[in-house]
């Protein structure tokens, strides 16, 4: 008997942490936004806020730039870590390999950055009086500060779709190297035998090969900027903004009958991500990913 | 085909400038900087006043670097004793409800965990838990603990049962076969998961902020209003601080089981010669 519930004594501490400290917590939260404040004296179920929320205007733009920040920042990390991890292996397979982790291990740096910094990196770059608009100003590009492009606190998140292509790219990269890693030295050698130069051997072997693992990376990308908050936060506008934010100036604004709006939000981005992070788990389950083939 | 992996090599050169050094130069610039102008390409005039302010012109900086420094180790310890036996029992044995288990201890991995943490700020607040260390601590637990539960249970996976029987078989106890056979075995997995622990703990913003009130100051509750239109000197000094706090952490974790194993390694062969 006692060997058959071990197992679930095992398994009991973390799970209860979880349940007690992460899903308290969404039910909590969703009892919130239907404007159930046991505190104030509020014990009525309304779906009002959910209502007001999506009947305003706010909170569509707030969506819309969110998927396009998403969007935008998963593809650009997605091409930029592939371009990496395709060189690091060319790199590996031309030589004994002793340098191409040095090089892998500097490519991972942006990685251990935290998000906050990260984003400062962006500002003090990108922004009108920043470094690139100084450098261009001194090669004669720009006569004005005002010449540079508005890329940082824009209204359309060019800073942040920046921001996370720096910080997700090295991430893609470290997800599709491992498969790419699997390539045996063999079928290059073949691959020569049948004339395919380097180019094809990327477009016909290298390509297809990492093509799984590489859409996973770039889901998980695209899930994880649809839902973080401090860089669009850092550098993003007030409006429009995306929605971990405006959820969190709702939930700042003073008023308490904002609240439930902003739990609101918060539980339609969950409902969201869940189904995000279904698709990412039923392609990589179909596919593979993690185990890659034999 | 000489050609090929020498502008591979050029490219990775360039490609490495462009996206890992070049960022930095500003930040570093900017932080040893006294006034810098549109359009100069490097500041008038050079001072460690940023410097001096975040290391010595005020007590804070040391304090916010203790106060995350011990959030995350205290989160992260608390993870490894609640990942440890979930891990092994994810990894050996027969679960009912095992996708069931899966979806609760992965679920803040996909989930934003301030979700989660906006829904019970409330509730903390009632009883007491905002603007304390431990109501922090505990709001960190949640983004964390699954990727050192992930960890874990990939160093379950390589660890045969087989090991633990022999021991078993050679009078060890429970606690000697974990200590002597599964931990050692574990360690590498074990140190991977704190690594992440540490690192995500170290850099949340929001959920210390909603949970510590702006009492609890982490270096990222600190750096904020800096980084957010302060003085851009001292905003340098900081991020440059902060990121070099979050790789120290993880170099010195590194160190400490490279030389464990090296120690490790050495102690058996005395052993042996013995």
């Amino acid at each position: 008997m006692s060997q058959k519930i071990k197992p679930y004594l095992l398994l009991f501490p973390a799970v209860a942490a979880i349940v007690l400290l992460f899903f308290g917590g969404l039910f909590d939260g969703f009892l919130k936004s239907l404007g159930y404040f046991p505190a104030l004296g509020e014990t009525s179920f309304g779906i009002a806020a959910y209502n007001d929320l999506l009947n305003s205007e706010a909170f569509w733009d707030s969506l819309a730039v969110t998927l396009r920040i998403a969007a935008l920042s998963s593809v650009i990390a997605a091409l930029l870590g592939a371009a990496m991890a395709v060189s690091l292996f060319m790199l590996q397979a031309s030589e004994k390999g002793r340098s191409s982790r040095f090089w892998q291990r500097l490519f991972q740096l942006p990685l251990t950055i935290p998000h906050l910094v990260g984003g400062y990196i962006i500002v003090l770059l990108f922004m009108q009086s920043g470094f690139l608009s100084k450098l261009a100003a001194s090669a004669g590009w720009i006569g004005e500060i005002t010449d540079f492009p508005v890329l940082v606190n824009d209204s359309f998140g060019w800073g942040i779709i920046l921001a996370y292509a720096w910080k997700e790219a090295p991430f893609v990269s470290l997800m599709v190297y491992p498969v790419l890693a699997r390539i045996h030295r063999s079928w290059r050698d073949v691959s020569r035998v049948f004339g395919a130069g380097n180019w094809d051997f990327i477009r016909d072997i290298v390509l297809p090969v990492m093509m799984p693992a590489w859409t996973i990376a770039t889901f998980i990308v695209f899930v994880f900027t649809f839902s973080a908050f401090e860089v669009p936060f850092l550098l993003g506008v007030t409006y429009p903004s995306v929605l971990p934010v405006y959820s969190y100036q709702l939930y700042t604004s003073g008023t308490l009958a904002d609240r439930p709006e902003a739990l609101a939000v918060n539980i339609i981005l969950a409902a969201l991500t869940v189904l995000l992070g279904l698709v990412v788990y039923y392609f990589s389950k179909r596919w593979n990913v993690l185990k890659g083939w034999d | 085909m000489k050609g090929f992996p020498r502008f591979i090599k050029a490219f990775l050169f360039l490609f490495l400038f462009v996206f890992i050094v070049f960022p930095f130069v500003p930040l570093v610039l900017s932080s040893i900087s006294y006034g810098w102008q549109w359009p100069n390409v490097l500041p008038e005039s050079f001072s460690l006043r940023a410097w001096e302010y975040v290391l010595f012109g005020s007590s804070d900086t040391l304090r916010a670097i203790g106060v995350s420094l011990s959030i995350a180790l205290i989160v992260t310890a608390v993870n490894v004793v609640l990942a440890v036996p979930a891990a092994n029992a994810l990894a050996r044995y027969q679960i009912k409800g095992k996708w069931l288990v899966e979806a609760i201890l992965f679920a803040p991995i996909v989930i934003p965990p301030f979700v989660a943490v906006m829904g019970i700020h409330l509730t903390f607040l009632r009883i007491g838990l905002t603007e304390t260390i431990l109501g922090v601590v505990l709001a960190h637990i949640s983004p964390t603990l699954p990727y050192v539960v992930r960890s874990v249970i990939i160093s379950y996976n390589t660890l045969s049962t087989d090991w633990e029987d022999q021991a078993r078989m050679l009078g060890a106890g429970a606690f000697s076969r974990f200590y002597h056979v599964v931990l050692p075995h574990l360690l590498p997995g074990i140190a991977a998961g704190a690594s992440l622990s540490i690192l995500i703990s170290l850099s949340q913003y929001l959920i210390t902020f909603i949970i510590g009130s702006g009492r609890v100051v982490t270096l990222p509750i600190l750096l904020f209003p800096f980084i957010s239109g302060g003085d851009p000197a001292i905003a340098s000094a900081y991020s440059l601080l902060f990121a070099a706090m979050a790789i120290g952490t993880l170099m010195g974790l590194d160190f400490a089981l490279k030389r464990y194993y090296r120690n490790k390694k050495t102690a058996a062969g005395k052993t042996v010669e013995e």
